[in-house]
């Protein structure tokens, strides 16, 4: 029977379906390039069908096929994630959303816009910004992310600090569920749209979202250099408390400003220091007060060093590219942690410990999101080529993360490489509630199962620690030898 | 952080390891944007050529990986988006010749390379037939080649042998001539610029093109080269420096060159009451650098209202036509031409103005296809109307 439902969606879907094995090798991966020696006993990666739907009514039809086979379905769009988030695990088929594109309709007066799913978020600042308007917020992705996926995942990034999550902007969405039926969901409606926020697309596909915008406003920029963790914190606390919101604060620590200056991108040449790049939007008045407060921040502490107005231009430039720092690699491993904005410094300076004791470079930066919280990404470069040094460093992600829980941290997005931190992410009650969302919605368990929920035998935190831990002994005593 | 002017590239394969498949690349491909596949988009190739080359699988070498290879227009849009700084265009050109090494080009390629080898020209015509177009003119052996002349056009291939381009070179003569510029051509001794065999990876034949055209510029004693297509010009800025070792020659587009004459007062102008908007050519925008002389001139025109397409300068989108993509998938050129059609509908220009043949033979056409009131010109046809 699934081979016939595949066969019928293929059919029905001409072009614009595949069950190519060339094609299909590519939908089996996202950003992260897990090496096929781990993944391929332990996961069936590789679609059996992709199919590209161009609106709600199609991918409604898969899914009701899907849900009768009881055949997984797992939706992508820009892949950015590197988690596996929108890599099948059991195979099934894999619904490209990207033909979902473009703004169905501006409420000027209510200041909403209403947006298909697949259009990425700079694609909608694009139509939005000639009309005079902005998204409140946008992912440091947006080149590529779209706004769907951006809702299905945790929603935070450039704006967030000012204007809250992706959830907090919208009032609507459009989702199939799993049996193919489309409905239209608020904050009011049974199930309420939250439920779909940060649900990784386990429990339906979105299909289009009315979020709200904001007026285009001036915006000032800053970049201050600090000779050390603890002053860039303590700035940073002053920043946050000051009567003018930032709309975007983001950091990045002295070995991220060297590896950047080394690779030719630095925004000026100035001697590599921890830095804070702060971004105002709003009345002529608000950016006066943030100038005043920034310059007498500044002014308090000589051992800061403001940059000049065009070098923190050049910086905000830059903000979708922060993947320039690959170019050092070939490789880069890290994590992303959600991190208490009070314990960034002490993060900062245990990664340096760290780094110590497993003889490595750790490169961190992020964004401030919310008053209370900062994502902080850990790197450091690897190479994937040498596949048993490669595994051997994978284990030091893990290390990362557990620096970030001593501060009060954890992962930022769960995916599949991540549900060995289900415990650290969620209390049990708040998992187990995720737990019947999932199960009143999509009982049969089609919508991008091996996500979220529950860790495979394989990443359970006992045999993931325990395994973890052994290979990260040898990667110590590799590192300290200097043989890598 | 500030992007270095000129982009590292190490090699394919370094390259290729590097790319972290963040996907800014696939928004901007014209061609990801009518295919629709990961297969198509600049990630998905690279993902491929690291299977391959970096990862040494030749099992992964199909006629797949090759055909999406020859479906690049190499308008460098991808360059721009890279979030890791590599310059994917020479990457596409460093893998297209892999393939060639490798023998496992196109059919139409290797067709493509046999006719220049052995006419000297991407048309069916002997090359000594290259000023055919000029029996226009009144004086059409003016045209042939002389020593010491201040300028040196080079007419390029399509504007020499194809009928619909000929206008081109046509607009050129009459502008120089009524600007009293010392001008010549190459006559049959110009051969192909080599763009075309660079761009199929034949890398190793333009080098003896480049070489030709380069000894008989020093030949005639030219000084200042002017090129009216954007291919031309760009191998001549870029790919030709070492064939040249340091012989003085200003290499410009006619574009600039004819922006000069305007600023010196030497081509007067008359009023057109037109809505006029401007493609960048990949080749002369994105990948040579020149935004600023062809509006410099469409503004100078009087009671022209100049409007932008959405995509302009760096982020302009592709005709379709670069790239040898006419040659192994004609009507995927045609849907990307279809693509900067829709823009230009809804700007409400009445021209527009180009500086590539291959842009404006593609826009044409995609406009007459979709029935719009639009002329498409190239920027001395422009100035010829204006002349009156």
């Amino acid at each position: 029977m699934k081979n016939e439902a595949l066969e019928q969606i293929k059919q029905q879907f001409g072009d614009r379906a595949t069950d190519s094995p060339f094609e299909c090798r590519l939908y089996s991966r996202d950003m992260a390039p897990v090496p096929a020696l781990l993944v391929n006993p332990l996961f069936n990666t590789l679609p059996d069908l992709i199919v590209r739907p161009s609106d709600a009514d199609e991918a409604a039809g898969i899914l009701k096929l899907a849900f009768a086979n009881h055949i997984p379905v797992t939706p992508r769009a820009g892949a950015s994630t590197v988690y596996f988030n929108s890599v099948p695990v059991r195979g099934g088929i894999v619904m490209d959303l990207n033909l979902l594109k473009g703004v169905v309709g501006l409420d000027e007066s209510g200041m909403t816009v209403t947006v298909k799913a697949g259009t990425t978020c700079r694609e909608l600042d694009e139509y939005l910004n000639p009309l005079g308007f902005a998204m409140k917020s946008f992912p440091s992705s947006a080149p590529v992310a779209s706004i769907g996926g951006w809702f299905c995942m945790m929603g935070y990034g450039i704006g967030s600090l000012k204007y809250g999550s992706l959830l907090s902007q919208v009032q609507a969405v459009e989702v199939v569920l799993p049996t193919g039926e489309v409905r239209r969901l608020t904050r009011d409606t049974e199930p309420p749209l939250a439920w779909f926020a940060a649900s990784e697309g386990t429990l339906g596909i979105i299909t289009q979202l009315e979020l709200e915008i904001r007026k285009l406003s001036p915006m000032k920029h800053f970049l201050i250099a600090f000779p050390d963790a603890g002053k860039m914190g303590r700035a940073l606390e002053a920043i946050l408390h000051a009567p003018v919101i930032p709309y975007n604060v983001h950091f990045a620590d002295d070995r991220c400003a060297l590896a950047m200056h080394s690779l030719g991108f630095s925004p000026a040449d100035e001697a590599p220091a921890h830095t804070l790049g702060i971004d105002y939007e709003g009345s002529k008045e608000e950016l006066k007060q943030a100038q005043d407060m920034v310059a007498a921040l500044v002014g308090a502490d000589p051992a800061t060093h403001l940059s000049s107005a065009e070098t923190a231009e050049r910086e905000w430039a830059e903000k979708f590219n922060a993947l320039r720092l690959k170019r050092g690699g070939p490789s880069v491993l890290g994590s992303e942690i959600w991190l208490p904005v009070k314990a960034l410094s002490g993060y900062l300076s245990d990664i340096r410990k760290m780094a110590g004791r497993y003889g490595l470079d750790l490169i961190s930066y992020g964004h401030v999101v919310t008053p209370d919280r900062v994502t902080v990404m850990t790197m450091f470069y690897t190479d994937e080529t040498r596949t048993i040094a490669y595994i051997l460093d994978l284990s030091l992600v893990k290390k990362i993360h557990d620096v970030g829980r001593r501060h009060g941290g954890c992962p930022y997005g769960v995916g599949l490489w991540n549900t060995p931190y289900l415990g650290r992410m969620f209390t049990p009650s708040h998992l187990n509630e995720l737990r019947q969302r999932k199960q009143m919605l999509d009982g049969r368990g089609i919508m991008n199962p091996g996500k979220v929920y529950r860790s495979p035998v394989i990443l359970n935190p006992f045999n993931f620690t325990a395994g973890m831990e052994v290979l990260a002994a040898v990667r110590r005593v590799a590192g300290r030898s200097g043989r890598r | 952080m500030s992007e270095k002017s000129v982009k590292p590239f190490t090699n394919p394969e370094k390259e290729a390891l590097i790319c972290g498949r963040c996907g800014y690349c696939r928004s901007a491909c014209p061609v990801y944007n009518v295919v629709g596949w990961e297969s198509a988009a600049p990630r998905g190739k690279i993902a491929m050529a690291k299977e391959i080359f970096s990862y040494g699988n030749q099992a992964a070498f199909s006629a797949e990986f090759v055909r999406r290879m020859a479906q690049c227009t190499l308008c460098g849009a991808c360059a721009g988006e890279c979030s890791t700084a590599i310059d994917t265009r020479k990457l596409w050109l460093e893998l297209r010749k892999r393939i060639v090494e490798l023998g496992k080009e196109p059919k139409a390629y290797r067709a493509m390379q046999n006719n220049l080898l052995a006419r000297k020209n991407i048309s069916t015509f002997p090359n000594d037939e290259r000023l055919e177009w000029a029996q226009d003119l009144d004086d059409p052996d003016a045209l042939e080649p002389r020593a010491g002349a201040g300028v040196g056009y080079f007419v390029g291939c399509v504007s020499s042998f194809f009928p619909q381009a000929a206008q081109i070179p046509l607009a050129i003569a009459g502008i120089f001539t009524e600007a009293g510029v010392d001008f010549t051509t190459m006559g049959g001794e110009e051969w192909c610029c080599g763009f075309p065999l660079i761009s199929t990876g034949f890398v190793d034949d333009s080098k003896k093109f480049i070489r030709h055209n380069v000894n008989k510029i020093k030949e005639l004693d030219i000084h200042t080269l002017v090129a009216s297509c954007a291919s031309c010009y760009h191998v001549w800025k870029h790919d030709s420096q070492e064939a040249l070792q340091g012989y003085n020659l200003e290499i410009l587009h006619t574009t600039e060159y004819l922006a000069r004459l305007i600023q010196e007062g030497r081509i007067p102008m008359h009023k057109l009451t037109e809505t006029v908007t401007y493609h960048d050519p990949c080749d002369l925008g994105r990948n040579g650098g020149v935004y600023d002389a062809p509006r410099e001139i469409i503004r100078s025109i009087p009671e022209v209202r100049f409007v932008e397409l959405p995509h302009h300068h760096e982020r302009a989108l592709c005709c379709g036509g670069g790239g040898n993509l006419q040659s192994v998938d004609a009507d995927l050129a045609a849907e990307i031409a279809r693509l900067r059609t829709e823009e230009i509908k809804a700007i409400g220009a009445t021209v527009v103005v180009s500086a590539c043949q291959q842009c404006e033979q593609m826009l044409t056409a995609a406009i007459r296809e979709a029935k719009l009131p639009v002329r498409v010109m190239d920027v001395s046809q422009f100035i010829l109307e204006a002349m009156g």
